[in-house]
């Protein structure tokens, strides 16, 4: 990182239809080669002869917040040359094909901002207090589960019991 | 009787928050200026919510609870409670 560059780390819940370009812009740096995005969308899945038609998210906000700093000093201590980390989540509901995530991380190189990238939405999946409960065409609606997150169902909980 | 004494404990007031799945089995977002004592293990914590809301009974062994904005996990963990603190219950996660 350039030495008058202070680190950037911004997370931001939104209502409204997420802009790839702005979490790009977020990260941009005269000192990084790479930035790696991840953009998670809203899949049309079927399940069980139903249709997802869209997902409605929410979050407990004030966590998701400092478990994200968590999760930023956790990816900087694993890949210590990642410049800024920028993440955007949808909240309320977001139809299919729409994005519901999209995250930007800058790096001089890009071996460690693609490695980052994926380490940051799988510690997202696990840490971070944000749901979504599908809804399908027959109006009925389901909660979902990550795998990443240790006290789904059909998960076993860890030996010791603080996170 | 005996003549030892015991620290009592302390008895406060919590706002509860719920989320997602358990606010949809509470029919709540919130409850405020809900009683516990404290120390209390996360246990203890979980049954005192259950008695209050059995429909939550529906999260047992799929809920972890937050108490200050930190994750504890049903067990024997003690947490110390604050006047005032916030307690979320937490279904799991699906953010993403």
């Amino acid at each position: 990182m350039a030495e008058s560059e202070e680190r950037r780390d911004v997370f931001k819940l939104s209502r409204d239809w997420l802009s790839v370009q702005e979490v790009v812009d977020t990260v941009s740096s005269a000192s990084c080669g790479a930035i790696s995005v991840f953009i998670g969308t809203t899949r049309e899945d079927e399940v069980g002869g139903r249709k997802v038609i869209g997902l409605e998210y929410e979050a407990y906000e004030p966590m998701a917040q400092s478990e994200f700093r968590k999760l930023c000093d956790d990816i900087r201590e694993r890949w210590p040359t990642v410049t800024h980390v920028c993440v955007h989540h949808r909240l309320g509901w977001v139809k299919v094909g729409e994005a519901s995530v999209a995250m930007a991380i800058s790096s001089p190189h890009r071996q460690d901002g693609q490695q980052a990238i994926q380490h940051c939405i799988t510690q997202l999946k696990a840490q971070i207090p944000i749901w979504k409960k599908e809804v399908y065409d027959t109006q009925e609606a389901s909660w979902k589960e990550n795998a990443e997150c240790w006290w789904a169902a059909h998960n076993k909980p860890p030996p010791d019991t603080q996170l | 009787m005996k003549g030892n004494v015991t620290t009592a404990a302390k008895c406060l007031q919590v706002l509860v928050l719920f989320f997602a799945k358990s606010a949809e089995l509470t029919g709540l977002k919130q409850e405020e200026a809900v009683a516990v004592p404290t120390p209390i293990s996360s246990r203890d914590l979980w049954t005192l919510l259950l008695r209050r809301h059995p429909r939550l009974s529906v999260l047992q062994d799929q809920v972890v609870l937050a108490v200050r904005q930190q994750y504890i996990a049903i067990g024997d963990q003690v947490v110390t409670l604050g006047d005032g603190d916030e307690v979320a219950v937490v279904p799991p996660l699906s953010g993403g």
